[in-house]
């Protein structure tokens, strides 16, 4: 444990006097006190970006780069001083530092951080900020995957960069921009250029690179699905193909394709890039060609009973209220196209979605897929063609699955779905659906209807997620209430937890007592979309269950009553998660703040482990406390010179060595009594430690076993080094302590940092050691275990080696847990020797529990604030 | 003016994201908006028409907020201005205050800090007129 300071250190300490040493261990601490200030900065600001992820700020470009830089700063400067507390320990930090900032840069810089494997993609790694590289279709059908968990087909990306290296490879951008070239100049047709650059991409050959990763993603798929003979639809995905532009129709989808075929059809979606109705179609909406960019998504065929496609929202009425499901037998594709008959259905867009109305035609052909290969029509048996095609609960999963689509993208959609013959509900492709402009005259006066209903409460609690939801009050109260949540509804609870997670899919809003914009619930409402206000304070109060209620997490406020047309005012906007700075701002978040370095005892936790800017600091965080723990203290001091014993009833021999304001200044300069002792930690603990009770004065009764087993153990170098062994020394501060204890025949190590910031405190608590046979030492072990685990202490017991540590609580409780470590120093002082049976154990810990509670009684902090 | 009558707004901001945010929420408060990103286009459009309230980004590209907000004054007294920007220095707010603008917001800001300032500018304004 020692050996942790480098050489020039030990020089130094050597070389210099001993007011030199005190001074070096002064700018440790320093160094140290900094790296907790640090800390703090970059979890503000953290915090704070993550705020502005909510939607109640309007920030700007400037914000994102001044705060990315602001916390590259604080991050380098805290790599700086780790490396003076654990010099050339941890160099491979500057490199990873490097790295995620140069990441973030190149996202400043407006340039796409694509993950390697970027040919290809499969849809688990899919979120919308890839949009631009995979395509819409592609981006929001992964979405829809892995945050709304519906069911989707099991498929891949090619990327619109595979693309660009497909037609690189092939030597064409300069071939294609010539022929497009004669064709604006108007030298050939549409037709003719067309058709040219369309046979120099499907006779141009894969790069094999891409070849390897397409079949990579096809052999992972075969493994997922289980399937070995896969066939496959493939279909374009191109930038900006469902968004604000609809290319719908324009490019090429193939259906049923056996998986050999895959690098062919690939070529063909490429190929119908050029289609002369799509060139004619980017001429006529201003869209230059080098914008051009075609992904494509490859999924595994549906084998669908009965399949077409819903409108959220009823374009053809949106006052309605309604939405329109088509539906026909076996696959989409010619509903979509308009080529068959279809039923359709008017199904209310309220849960649970009663049937407004249905037309049910006779359907006498089917799409099918082709053994083999390809898709066929097929005639419809006699009995099917005029049969209701769903039923209601198949209705009513579609117009749930279709209201949380339209929630999580904020618009209205047109989705593509299909059942298959397991009635399976798939969802194969969503895009908004286009009535911006007949909402227009819905939504004509907004503020003055809203006028109209009256305001429940307004601008309490804080936005965490901006949005507008209309719906019933769902009050959460107990715990186990959360599993009939009705759709749709608006969840109001006291305070935030995790388990919301399981519900927030089905929520349209969120609102909350308690709470704050870094929180769980934060976290979850972003990732779910969920517009959502916490700390309001009142809501439980005054919101009544299945109270209908207008919750606007843009402004602010909760009014009486179902106020459609802000809720329709709000698809009118840009969704705020779709305008570039968010998803900039979002993409440098992921880099600086998901945490993976979880576990201290991990043996990835280390340096390169480290992926984002929260992980460098955790670590350097953890590993600053340990490099503390570890300091040898005694190497730095003449204790008798530099220390003052502690006047103490109990039979302690303790020296206290005061850094910096941890001993009232005029105090004797030999001796310090308890009173005169400042240091917040070294305080708790002592008055722990002489609480009345738990300090035993009874001659212990040893018995013969173990008093031979404690004459013939020797303390293991490993374990105890000698230099430890027969000095009791404190070394604090105003908020910090390192003790070290002796007492028995045991080791107790207390570190400890208690001050105003929460995030800075931390107690780490390390005991070993001991008379007696390994047996009953590990009893005593397990007793220390029960006692730290029932107090909340994160415990690891190897052997008889205990260590406990716990942070982050406020000074006050942080206080408690040191008033405890006394109590339990003390009490363990030679508990071994009374330990003769496992059963024990437990009566021991509940002894101890009651022990620990007449002292808090007496010390005036009762139980429940520990 | 009467009190029936919307408070007209003119928004100048080159970052779009700022736009797309405080139209709607102006909007919804009932004020009458109009939004612009390039500067030269909402320096002729305040040729065109009087505003009541102008709220503008300082720096941009061409002609910058603090030439914008002088023509503004200029041309209308009594048109308030608030200035809103992300560099933020003593110096440019004392400069700003000094051309007679209303108030000045830091950016980022919070959509309710904005609609409180406005909403005391349009008080301002109202007083003005009834006295």
């Amino acid at each position: 444990m020692v050996g942790k300071f480098s050489n020039w250190t030990r020089k130094m300490f050597r070389i210099h006097g001993r007011t030199r040493e005190r001074t070096t261990l002064v700018s440790l601490l320093r160094t140290f006190q900094r790296i907790l200030e640090l800390n703090n900065r970059v979890l503000e600001i953290m915090a704070d970006m993550g705020d502005k992820l909510g939607g109640d700020y309007v920030f700007d470009r400037q914000y994102i780069n001044s705060s990315c830089r602001q916390m590259a700063n604080l991050v380098y400067e805290l790599i700086y001083n780790f490396n003076t507390l654990a010099p050339k320990k941890y160099a491979t930090l500057d490199d990873i530092f490097r790295e995620i900032n140069h990441d973030i840069e190149e996202e400043l810089a407006g340039r796409l951080v694509i993950p390697r494997t970027d040919n290809v993609m499969p849809y688990d790694i899919i979120t919308q900020d890839f949009a631009d590289v995979v395509g819409s279709k592609n981006a929001n059908i992964a979405e829809i995957k892995n945050r709304l968990d519906l069911a989707v087909p099991e498929g891949f990306a090619i990327t619109t960069r595979a693309f660009k290296f497909f037609l690189d490879h092939n030597n064409l951008q300069l071939k294609v921009e010539g022929i497009l070239d004669g064709w604006k100049n108007e030298k050939i047709t549409s037709g003719e250029a067309s058709k040219k650059i369309q046979e120099l991409i499907t006779s141009g050959s894969i790069p094999p690179p891409l070849k390897r990763s397409i079949e990579k993603a096809l052999k992972r798929l075969q493994h997922i699905t289980g399937i070995h003979d896969l066939f496959l639809a493939v279909r374009s995905s191109a930038m900006g193909e469902d968004s604000e532009h609809t290319f719908a129709g324009q490019y090429s989808s193939l259906l049923n394709q056996p998986q050999q075929n895959i690098l062919k059809c690939y070529k063909d979606v490429l190929a119908s890039t050029y289609s002369p109705s799509a060139m004619e179609y980017r001429r006529q909406k201003g869209f230059s060609e080098h914008e051009v960019a075609m992904a494509v998504a490859c999924q595994c065929m549906v084998d669908a009973s009965v399949s077409g496609v819903l409108y959220s929202l009823d374009p053809l009425d949106t006052a309605r209220e309604v939405m329109v499901i088509s539906a026909s037998w076996g696959l989409s594709a010619p509903i979509v196209s308009g080529k068959v008959n279809a039923d359709r259905f008017i199904v209310s867009r309220e849960f649970p979605h009663d049937v407004r109305g249905l037309d049910i035609v006779r359907k006498k052909e089917r799409f099918v897929a082709k053994e083999g290969g390809n898709c066929e029509s097929q005639t419809v048996d006699e009995e099917m063609e005029m049969k209701m095609c769903l039923t209601d609960s198949q209705i009513r999963d579609l117009a749930v699955a279709g209201i949380m689509i339209e929630r999580y993208f904020k618009c209205p959609q047109d989705i593509e779905w299909a059942i298959d013959h397991r009635d399976r509900l798939y969802i194969l492709q969503a895009r908004p659906l286009n009535i911006k402009a007949r909402m227009a005259d819905m939504v004509c006066d907004i503020s003055s209807v809203s006028k109209k209903y009256p305001v429940i409460f307004s601008g309490r609690g804080t936005i965490v997620q901006n949005g507008i939801a209309t719906g019933k009050v769902f009050v959460v109260k107990s715990k186990g209430n959360l599993d009939n949540f009705p759709n749709g509804a608006i969840l109001v609870a006291r305070e935030t937890s995790p388990r919301f997670a399981k519900v927030a899919r089905k929520a349209s809003g969120i609102i909350t007592d308690i709470g704050t914009s870094t929180g769980h619930m934060a976290t979850i409402s972003r990732e779910f979309r969920v517009p959502t206000i916490v700390n309001t304070g009142v809501a439980t109060e005054i919101l009544k269950q299945g109270q209908e209620i207008t919750l606007d997490a843009q402004e602010n406020v909760v009014y009486e009553g179902r106020i459609k047309e802000l809720c329709y005012y709000g698809f009118m906007e840009d969704a705020f998660e779709e305008t570039y700075e968010y998803r900039l701002l979002r993409r440098v978040i992921k880099k600086i703040t998901p945490l993976n370095l979880l576990d201290p005892y991990d043996k990835n936790f280390a340096p390169l482990a480290c992926r984002t800017y929260h992980d460098i600091t955790r670590f350097i965080h953890e590993k600053a406390v340990e490099e503390l723990i570890d300091l040898n203290y005694h190497r730095y001091f003449d204790t008798k010179a530099a220390g003052k014993k502690l006047k103490s009833e109990i039979p302690l021999d303790l020296i206290i060595i005061d850094i910096s304001g941890g001993i009232q200044a005029t105090a004797d300069t030999s001796t310090v009594s308890q009173d005169e002792i400042l240091s917040v930690p070294m305080r708790a603990f002592l008055k722990g430690l002489n609480s009345p009770g738990v300090w035993s004065r009874e001659p212990m009764s040893v018995d013969l076993g173990s008093f031979m087993s404690s004459l013939t153990r020797t303390f293991s170098s490993h374990q105890v080094s000698p230099r430890h062994v027969g000095l009791n020394l404190a070394v604090i501060s105003e908020n910090y302590a390192n003790i070290s204890l002796r007492l028995g025949y045991h080791f107790n190590m207390i570190d400890a940092y208690i001050g105003n910031k929460i995030n800075d405190n931390y107690a780490y608590f390390r005991f070993l050691g001991g008379v007696t046979d390994p047996t009953r030492r590990s009893r005593r072990a397990k007793f220390i275990y029960e006692t730290l685990a029932q107090n909340d202490f994160n415990v690891d017991l190897r052997g008889d080696l205990v260590i406990g540590r716990i942070k982050k609580l406020s000074p006050q409780l942080m206080e408690c847990k040191m008033h405890l470590l006394g109590q339990l120093v003390a009490f363990t002082r030679q508990l071994d020797v009374q330990m003769n049976s496992d059963h024990q154990i437990m009566k021991f810990v509940g002894e101890f529990e009651q022990l620990a509670r007449m002292g808090e009684t007496m010390n005036g902090s009762g139980r429940e604030t520990l | 003016m009467s009190n029936e009558e919307k408070m007209s707004i003119l928004v100048l901001d080159d970052e779009a994201i700022v736009l797309k945010r405080l139209k709607p929420a102006l909007e919804k408060a009932g004020y009458e908006v109009e939004a612009f990103s390039r500067s030269s286009d909402a320096s002729s459009r305040i040729m065109e028409r009087e505003f009541d309230i102008v709220v503008t980004d300082l720096k941009m590209e061409g002609l910058d907020g603090m030439q914008f907000l002088t023509q503004v004054k200029e041309h209308s007294p009594k048109t308030e201005v608030v200035v809103i920007t992300g560099f933020a220095t003593m110096d440019t707010a004392k400069e700003s205050f000094k051309k007679g603008v209303f108030d000045f917001l830091a950016k980022p800001f919070k959509l309710g800090e904005i609609l409180e300032t406005v909403k005391k500018a349009e008080k301002k304004i109202k007083q003005a007129v009834t006295t």
